[in-house]
């Protein structure tokens, strides 16, 4: 029922068109590309639609040492698409397993989730780890850090997603967990974690937690206390303070702030030795 | 009574393919909002923002001149008729606090005012151009703050009946004991009490309430509805709205799940009022928000138990107090409260001395209902709980305090005859009962001896297993009646007629069973049809785990009677004594072996030879209600870092008598244990401090879906009930009263924490983890 | 606008309001094997198949619509006939008030199709999106493995 106010659908063919109609309809017009969002969120103000069909951004590709995902490709087609389990240590798999459900997930898109960053999303604290990059079109065509995208999407005017880049790195150990209170459920916590080594040391330390309810984010501080440690002797219970202190955490109808902090020191812990264990290939 | 037959069943006791399956499967349209009628109206509700308030005025001069509105409705200008909603046999043990549209609201989203219109859309924009006045009133939002001195009163007004003390917010009162229970309590060696808590919860059939109304061509009012109580609905609604019972007819089609929300008069008399006004069709459906909002759900309790026993283990006192939070209206709320006792308390007869006492209190918050268990599901929280603390202190294992003090074949408890449905009960003896074998059973499955005590870790994970008994009831002795219709057709088949109310739960088919083994027919040659007050006999409808037993026995009797002609039919035929013939095999049977088809006996009586319509309607009320029996076992994980809870094993041995269809008795308790597992651990309508419920969704609402099962075994017990029809008992109800005392259970044999508080989630597993480890290092 | 759609093989050509749920659409035109327990892709009874793949059709809007190839459960075989799944459903028990059936099948049909001898835990991940109040799941999963067997010719229908 929410969307019955709108009369035109636009469909461009190309991003320069995308983009100007946009321009010239301002917020009462959506881009449309899998609708989850749009379907279940929208405000019934909406009054124009531009479909994104016939962009060609359904691609899957492999590039010069990068997986390039177009923005309204369905996460079961990334899911199963040969370059995800190469990609990342496998933890774009691991994490769309557990998002949604095998029906939203042949909806939706990485393109809708970044445009929407719910705070209880479980693919953008895999992007922040993996060091994913977001590739956007505002009239001109960029590529920009998925911190970068974040910060600017709360602007009046935020661009529009039209790839994922995320480095091959087949070395990196990763791993997400994820608390929600059933199978199909949303988080009240979430944690993926990356890392990498060189000789026998802890490097390229990525840990983002989220759904707390705040949006994940990085928790840089733990990652410089824990880089550089050895493999045998990471500083688990020396960070708890940290991660407690780094995390944005609220008290909410699902769980309360400070059942979040416990479980973020210990989410962070083991995601750190899950991605420890699975670096250079191995799986547990 | 009966006995097993000798040469077994030949289509009861077989999981046939339900009687309605191929459409259910094929998408034919059988539900209520699949039959899309011409010139339909479409009904919206609009629901108070307040949880206490009185409506000073209401403007709907705007709402009406809105583009596609037929009518808007309000108190002003509907009847104002008090009733029930509660779907109840006449005279209903419900108070009738209800009226289609009232001048105060008791709840956030109690009805405010409707609008019928072209279109959902017009309705809804209707709907939002409808200018209320409140009044604010204090609302309670508790049932502390219900029996605080002083408190505001939910029901003021003078003319609703059947409340207990409406002043002081109580709907009702129950109080009865058994022997002398402080005496009993002075006897005893050892005492355990306990209090638990359940929550707000819901029954989230997957298909919301719906009703349509129109007229047919004799302008009768027809109410095509999601229900479980069609003859409980035209009576109540012929109150409600004024009409004779006979200008009204009610058709049950296909239920998308009811689980006792739909035992319930909730929309048909708004719709039927739509119809009545403006001689169209009315269609009035909840969305999924309102269904949670302003529907029925779980009576939230409080139940302290307290048991007294000797030294040996035997039980000699046991008292249970229960606090019900019956809502803003009264609907069930004195039979839950009864529940709570009587089909929980008699499971230990060994306790000579006993008390059951407790009230049901008006709240401004949603309004429970009747919810499979039905009080039996909150009381055996905190009995199965109290049970397990005795045994600790007695230093026994828990499974032989059970088996020391459960009820036995040929033995009764006075609390049947002291504690029924809201009144006096009826005395009865148990005829069946395979408790110690469901105990023995579930025992050896889950490997309770290696296991329990064991706190096998595993990382993080402590491992443990619990267990728990119950029974549940079959029917309302004295009280619930069902009949069932017969009639033969000249090829040999039957057409059953029954007002028995499938609501998905096979009941067409299971009663098809029945008539089909008397008749000696397979089940596709007996046709049924359930639940059109104009068609069919007289049936209570679906609850209180009547269908199999009362009106199997109401099915069987009409087979008996049809067989008894079909019998007196074929004698001539066959040259032999009416008395000596038997039906097997669609033939009647001579004892020389000589036999004749039923075509041909049909054949002969409906065009040859002293032409009658074979056929009968026999009826049942029941004396007794035997009760089925389930004994519970499950092993638990709980991660001590997270306080996070993995199920691994659940076993539920269950005693349901004869199962008429064994897909479908397994089938019933596997939906009843895994909805009580949501539950127990992960369900919980959540309430704001002005009483809005703030998750009314099922993003925000967890059920279990196919990835939260632990491994399930359900065993039917080999068991025959002799007053039962083909020695069947009932299953509906008891599996989901398991899953909370048994996982409780299970918990405190992993980690020595006891939870008196559903849902067990992992925040309250760990905050109790904590407090343990606070407590054990300030003891050391 | 007018929407084009294929839908059990049929060409239909259907008004609607480009924001409308395709749930909506498809069942004001008679499609009433698609049902309705939420609206907001939380309960899976509304499910069909989009252009090959399962999806709640009451998160798809009608301008998406526009073009597509649409399965319900009443296109899975031809009338009078049941698919093996539909078979094996009722064989197995896994229909109760079958409400949530048309949804789970057409689930089912997604993930046989492509994978037709599935493990126990590949179909309760396939089926995790489609609620039921009913059955606790169990007969379903036992349902889906059988129609698996089914179609692999490894057993009787």
């Amino acid at each position: 029922m929410a969307l019955e106010h709108v009369k035109a659908v636009i469909r461009p063919s190309g991003l320069d068109q995308a983009w100007e109609e946009k321009q010239k309809l301002g917020r009462q017009a959506r881009f449309l590309g899998g609708g989850v969002d749009l379907a279940v969120f929208a405000p019934s103000s909406i009054e124009a639609l531009i479909d994104l069909r016939d962009l060609g951004l359904s691609t899957i590709a492999f590039d010069e040492g990068e997986m390039i995902i177009g923005a309204t490709a369905t996460m079961a087609e990334i899911m199963e698409s040969p370059e995800a389990g190469r990609c990342g240590g496998g933890l774009l798999v691991d994490v769309l397993r557990q998002v949604a459900s095998p029906l939203q997930r042949n909806i939706a898109t990485f393109g809708g989730t970044l445009g929407s960053a719910h705070p209880w999303s479980d693919v953008i604290p895999a992007l922040l780890v993996l060091d994913a990059r977001i590739g956007v079109f505002d009239g001109a065509a960029r590529v920009v850090s998925t911190e970068e995208y974040l910060a600017g999407r709360r602007e009046r005017m935020a661009p529009l997603v039209t790839s994922v880049r995320i480095p091959s790195e087949p070395a990196l150990g990763a791993s997400f967990i994820t608390f929600g209170r059933s199978a199909f459920d949303v988080g009240i916590l979430n944690c993926a974690c990356a890392v990498a080594q060189e000789e026998d040391r802890l490097k390229r330390v990525r840990i983002a937690v989220g759904g707390t309810p705040a949006l994940a984010r990085r928790l840089k501080r733990t990652e410089q206390a824990i880089e550089g440690s050895s493999l045998d002797s990471i500083p688990f219970t020396e960070i708890d303070p940290t991660v407690a202190d780094e995390i944005d955490v609220r008290d909410d109808r699902r769980a309360s702030a400070a059942y979040r902090r416990t479980l973020a020191c210990v989410a962070v812990r083991r995601g750190i030795q899950k991605a420890v264990e699975r670096m250079n290939g191995g799986r547990t | 009574m009966s006995e097993r037959p000798k040469d077994g069943f030949a289509v009861v006791g077989t999981s046939v393919r339900k009687v309605d399956g191929v459409g259910l499967v094929t998408g034919k349209p059988m539900f209520v909002a699949d039959l899309q009628l011409p010139d339909t109206l479409h009904v919206k509700i609009l629901g108070s923002p307040l949880a206490h308030a009185r409506i000073r005025s209401i403007d709907t001069r705007e709402a009406e001149s809105m583009p596609g509105v037929a009518c808007v409705l309000t108190h002003e200008n509907t009847p104002s008729v008090r009733h029930t909603t509660a779907g109840q046999g006449f005279p209903e043990p419900s108070p009738y606090d209800s009226r289609m549209f009232d001048p105060k609201v008791r709840f956030v989203g109690d009805r405010v005012a409707a609008v019928a219109a072209e279109t959902e859309l017009a309705a809804i924009e209707a709907i939002k151009r409808i200018h209320v006045e409140y009044e604010e009133l204090p609302p309670v939002l508790s049932m502390d703050e219900a029996l605080a001195p002083g408190a505001p009163v939910i029901h003021d007004e003078k003319d609703s009946t059947g409340i207990y003390d409406a002043a002081r917010n109580i709907v009702a009162d129950v109080d009865i004991d058994v022997g002398d229970i402080e005496e009993g309590f002075a006897e005893s060696d050892l005492i355990v009490e306990t209090t638990t808590e359940t929550q707000y919860a819901q029954h989230t059939p997957i298909e919301t309430h719906v009703v349509l109304s129109y007229l047919d061509s004799e302008e009768r009012l027809v109410l095509r509805t999601s229900t479980q109580v069609p003859f409980h609905v035209r009576r109540i609604i012929a109150q409600a709205l004024e009409i004779p019972i006979h200008r009204i007819r009610v058709i049950k089609p296909r239920v998308g799940g009811g689980f006792g929300t739909k035992q319930e008069v909730l929309l048909e008399d708004l719709a039927g009022y739509v119809t009545l006004k403006t001689g169209r069709p009315a269609l009035l459906s909840l969305t999924r928000s309102e269904e949670f909002i302003a529907s029925r759900t779980r009576h939230p309790m409080r139940v302290r138990v307290k048991i007294g026993a000797k030294n040996d283990g035997t039980l000699h006192a046991i008292e249970m107090e229960a606090l019900s939070n019956t809502g803003a209206y009264g609907s069930h709320g004195l039979t839950v409260l009864s529940n709570a006792g009587s089909k929980t308390l008699p499971l230990y007869n060994k306790a000579e001395n006993a008390h059951f006492f407790g009230q049901a209190l008006y709240t401004n918050l949603p309004v429970p209902g009747a919810y499979r268990g039905y009080g039996a599901t909150q009381g055996y929280f905190a009995l199965e709980t109290a049970m397990d603390e005795l045994a600790e202190k007695l230093d026994l294992d828990p499974v032989e305090l059970r088996r020391r003090n459960h009820i036995r074949v040929h033995e009764g408890s006075p609390i049947f005859a002291k504690l029924g449905e809201g009144r006096e009960g009826v005395s009865q003896t148990v005829k069946s009962c395979e408790l110690a074998r469901c105990i023995e059973i579930g025992a050896e499955k889950i490997g309770w001896a290696a296991k329990r005590g064991a706190r096998v870790t595993d990382g993080p994970w402590v491992h443990g297993v619990g267990m728990s008994i119950m029974m549940q009831g079959s029917g309302i002795p004295e009280i619930d009646m069902g009949a069932a219709t017969l009639k033969m057709n000249e090829d040999g088949s039957f057409n059953l007629l029954i007002g028995a109310t499938d609501i998905g739960t096979g009941s067409d088919t299971i009663l098809g069973q029945i008539a089909a083994e008397v008749l000696g027919v397979p089940i596709d040659k007996m046709i049924v049809t359930s639940s059109d007050t104009d068609t069919t006999p007289f049936d209570v409808g679906a609850y209180a785990s009547s269908t199999t037993y009362v009106s199997g026995m109401a099915v069987q009797r009409a087979a008996e009677t049809v067989r008894d002609q079909i019998a007196q039919v074929a004698a001539p035929l066959l040259k032999a004594e009416a008395e000596t013939l038997v039906i097997k095999d669609e033939h009647v049977v001579a004892p020389d072996g000589s036999r004749v088809s039923l075509a041909r006996v049909c054949e002969r009586a409906m065009y040859e030879s002293d032409q009658f319509q074979i056929g009968a309607t026999e009826s049942c009320v029941p004396v007794e209600s035997p009760p089925p029996f389930l004994a519970n076992f499950a092993e638990v994980a709980v991660d001590t870092e997270t306080g996070r809870l993995r199920l691994l094993h659940y076993v539920a041995a269950v005693d349901c008598g004869v199962a008429i269809n064994p897909k479908m008795a397994e089938g019933q308790m596997e939906g009843a244990l895994v909805n009580g597992i949501g539950y127990a651990l992960t369900e919980e309508m959540q309430l704001s401090s002005r009483g809005r419920v703030r998750n009314p969704s099922l993003f925000d609402y967890k059920i279990p879906c196919s990835l939260d099962l632990p491994r399930l075994d359900v065993v039917l017990v080999d068991s025959y009930e002799p007053t039962g029809p083909m020695g069947a008992k009932s299953v509906g109800e008891i599996g989901i009263n398991g899953p909370i005392p048994t996982i409780a259970n299970a918990i405190y044999d992993a980690v020595g924490i006891r939870l008196t508080e559903t849902p067990f989630t992992p925040e309250r597993i760990l905050e109790a983890l904590q407090k343990k480890g606070a407590a054990s290092r300030d003891a050391l | 606008m007018k929407i084009g759609l294929t839908i059990n093989g049929q060409n239909q050509a259907f008004e609607a309001t480009p924001g409308e749920s395709l749930l909506d659409v498809l069942r004001r035109n008679g499609y009433i094997d698609v049902k309705k327990g939420c609206g907001t892709g939380d309960c899976g009874a509304c499910a069909v198949l989009f252009n090959g793949r399962a999806v709640n059709s009451c998160l798809i809007l009608a301008a998406k619509a526009n073009g597509a190839e649409v399965l319900t459960v009443a296109g899975l075989a031809p009338a009078g006939e049941l698919h093996p799944i539909q078979q094996a459903f009722l064989d197995e028990g896994a229909v109760q008030c079958g409400y949530c059936t048309p949804g789970m099948v057409i689930s089912a049909y997604d993930l046989l199709s492509r994978n037709n001898d599935p493990t126990d835990e590949e179909i309760q991940e396939a089926i995790a999106g489609n609620l039921c109040r009913c059955t606790g799941y169990v007969k379903q999963v036992d349902a889906i493995r059988k129609a698996g067997a089914i179609m692999r010719g490894e057993a009787n229908e």
